[in-house]
């Protein structure tokens, strides 16, 4: 994700915008105050909102000075080196979203379908999408792994997992 | 303060049979493999272990289980340091400098500083435990809302430390780790920010939260590198190196010594444990000269987060021990034991069986030198993750991170609760937030919250309340000049300087 700043010059000066930096605070902030109002309609009360309202009202100012620092007013030669965050490196943007993606495709289909079947695909897919090629290698890491994962978790540890193979052990 | 005919007793049981002593490796090896997967709990391993309790007398049962926690307590620093994985919140502070260190080809002294560290933060407690735990247990008893208040108040000043470069962004994701420590019921039971999930009523589940901060954050930004340490000569496992480090961390007697004394003092309160690593980290940083170094791979920060985090275990069992109150997941899990030998902790049992509780401190003492033979080996084991490569390493680590978090919360919320705190962790680094703030904020929520609603029920919102606790009053002293002594430092040095100036 490279550092996307968004400029508008108005005479020598150039007010630059750190709109990824803006967005993520205001998220943040947003769901604050989405909680401190959800707080609230669920129970008006002392108990209830004795931490939750002064600590919403706080953010709610922090967010301003936050707010307040990803807009900043600079000379035009400022400018060209006044990129907020080091860029990543080439080709870095895909492999972390394809981390997250493969994370959350595995958090949902893992409980769902069972981890012995699912565990076993996404260490395959982190290998290949990690550039692993050698066939022996990307069969063995991830049956190795579930082997030893499953039968610790389910057999030694008598944690029920949902297994689509192996159920029924543990319990 | 030492009842010498209960001590002589004490001796007697443990030196007469060696059956006591069976436990000791095996529950060591155990504590320390369990938090070897992030999201394990060294409760989950003692409730795991619970069958066997039956099959074994009280001491030898006593003594296994102190074993377990003892060689945990340690065990949680391995992946911190290695991986950037607080298997718990009590390893937490251990990251801070522990990562680093390791990122710098340092991984051998990190890890050897941990090992010192946790052993001789056991020893002071056991020692004080020995010593004082009837006293302890009598100050302990004294401690309501009020002072549980004043510790989390205290908890909090960390966030403002742990800012980094941005003060705004630190304190806004501290009040935001604050205000997500107290989703889910209210008091009254009021659900709040569950966005209607049943599964968000028991609050975020934390472990999964704090390794999806943490570790998977950190993990996304590796995919890009082969190896944690990049230059090849730094990725030796040096049993030499671990030795000197274990030396080095009574290079800082001061840190590690102040460490102990507050891990023993807060470890008396209940979730004490979680946050005596991060109270002493950030006394150690207030108290150094040099606190910029800290964050940065300085040993001293491993040194107070350890020596805390280990001693809480001494000050969780004097209050188990002497008024039979678990202060954590742990010690709950033990009381459960003490209910199967029919016996009972508290007073009656501190009075009845002293020798018995001599007995386990005697043998916990002696478990510190075991577990630092043991946890050198394992250390040494351990310390080979840096040899393997990354594209191996995240995808296993991610992996059993999920069925950790799966295992420990028993449904989908603990994966789906690690899979959003990675991105949330990832983008708080990406912005330069802390994401330590939002960790030290989870933590606190719901103790805050709780403490903050006790204290008003019994003042009745009278401030004046405060000056019939003094304790509570004390504590806010040591609070307000903790607090203060940075600001304060620097005005003296000034005031000295102008004066010296005059004089010349």
């Amino acid at each position: 994700m490279a550092a996307r700043i968004f400029k508008f010059t108005i005479g020598s000066r150039t007010i630059v915008f750190d709109l990824p930096h803006l967005a993520f605070a205001t998220a943040i902030a947003a769901w604050c105050i989405w909680f401190c109002q959800d707080a609230w309609r669920a129970q008006r009360d002392v108990e209830n909102l004795i931490l939750i309202l002064p600590a919403s009202l706080l953010a709610a100012i922090l967010y301003v000075c936050v707010a307040a620092g990803c807009i900043r007013i600079v000379s035009a030669p400022e400018h060209d080196a006044a990129s907020p965050r080091h860029p990543l490196r080439p080709g870095m943007a895909t492999k972390i979203a394809g981390t997250m993606a493969l994370l959350a495709a595995y958090v949902i289909a893992a409980p769902l379908i069972g981890f012995d079947v699912v565990s076993f695909v996404y260490i395959l897919a982190m290998l290949l999408f990690l550039g692993e090629r050698r066939i022996l290698v990307l069969l063995l890491v991830p049956t190795l792994f579930c082997a030893i994962a499953i039968y610790c978790f389910d057999t030694i540890l008598a944690t029920p997992l949902p297994l689509l193979f192996f159920a029924g052990d543990a319990s | 303060m030492i009842d010498l005919t209960a001590l002589a007793s004490a001796v007697h049981l443990l030196t007469t049979s060696w059956q006591p002593w069976m436990v000791v490796i095996p529950g060591i090896l155990i504590g320390l493999t369990v938090h070897a997967v992030p999201g394990l709990t060294t409760s989950m391993a003692l409730a795991i272990c619970l069958p066997l309790i039956p099959y074994m007398d009280f001491l030898q049962a006593l003594i296994f289980m102190t074993a377990m926690y003892a060689g945990a307590l340690f065990g949680v620093a391995i992946p911190a340091i290695l991986l950037n994985v607080p298997g718990s919140a009590a390893a937490v502070g251990t990251t801070f400098d522990g990562f680093p260190m390791a990122q710098a080809g340092r991984h051998n002294e990190a890890l050897g500083l941990a090992l010192a560290a946790s052993c001789a933060g056991q020893a002071v407690a056991y020692l004080l435990l020995l010593c004082f735990a009837e006293p302890i247990a009598a100050f302990a008893i004294k401690l309501g809302p009020p002072e549980m208040l004043v510790v989390a108040l205290w908890g909090m000043t960390l966030i403002a430390r742990l800012r980094g470069r941005h003060l705004a962004r630190g304190l806004l994701a501290g009040v935001f780790g604050l205000l997500l420590g107290t989703v889910g019921l209210s008091v009254r039971g009021a659900a709040r920010g569950t966005f209607g999930f049943d599964l968000l009523l028991d609050g975020i589940p934390l472990v999964p939260a704090i390794v999806g901060l943490f570790a998977a954050a950190e993990l996304f930004n590796l995919v890009g590198h082969d190896y944690i340490v990049d230059d090849l000569t730094r990725r030796r496992v040096d049993a030499g190196r671990i030795l000197a480090g274990m030396r080095d961390a009574f290079r800082y007697p001061g840190t590690l010594l102040r460490g102990a004394l507050l891990g023993s003092c807060i470890g008396i309160l209940p979730g004490g444990h979680a946050i005596a690593n991060l109270l002493s980290y950030s006394e150690a940083q207030r108290a150094a000269k040099d606190p910029e170094k800290f964050g940065t791979g300085d040993p001293r920060g491993i040194i107070a987060a350890e020596s805390a985090n280990a001693s809480s275990e001494g000050g969780s069992m004097a209050t188990l021990l002497a008024l039979g109150i678990p202060t954590g997941g742990a010690t709950a899990v033990m009381l459960v034991a003490f209910g199967m030998h029919n016996i009972t902790g508290g007073p009656a049992f501190m009075r009845d069986h002293t020798d018995l509780v001599y007995a386990v401190i005697l043998s916990s003492l002696a478990q510190v030198a075991i577990l630092a033979v043991i946890g050198f080996g394992f250390i040494f084991v351990a310390g080979f993750v840096v040899k393997v490569r990354l594209r191996f390493l995240v995808p296993i680590v991610l992996a059993l991170a999920v069925i950790g978090s799966f295992a420990l919360a028993q449904n989908m919320a603990g994966p789906i609760t690690l899979a959003v705190f990675a991105v949330i962790g990832w983008l708080m680094q990406r912005f330069d937030y802390p994401v330590a703030a939002v960790v030290v904020g989870l933590l606190l929520g719901r103790l805050t919250e709780g403490a903050l609603l006790r204290t008003y029920q019994m003042s009745g919102g009278d401030f004046g309340f405060i000056a019939t606790r003094p304790i509570a009053l004390g504590m806010l002293v040591l609070f307000a000049v903790s607090v203060a002594l940075p600001y304060l430092r620097p005005a003296r040095a000034h005031v000295a300087a102008s004066r010296q100036g005059r004089i010349v």
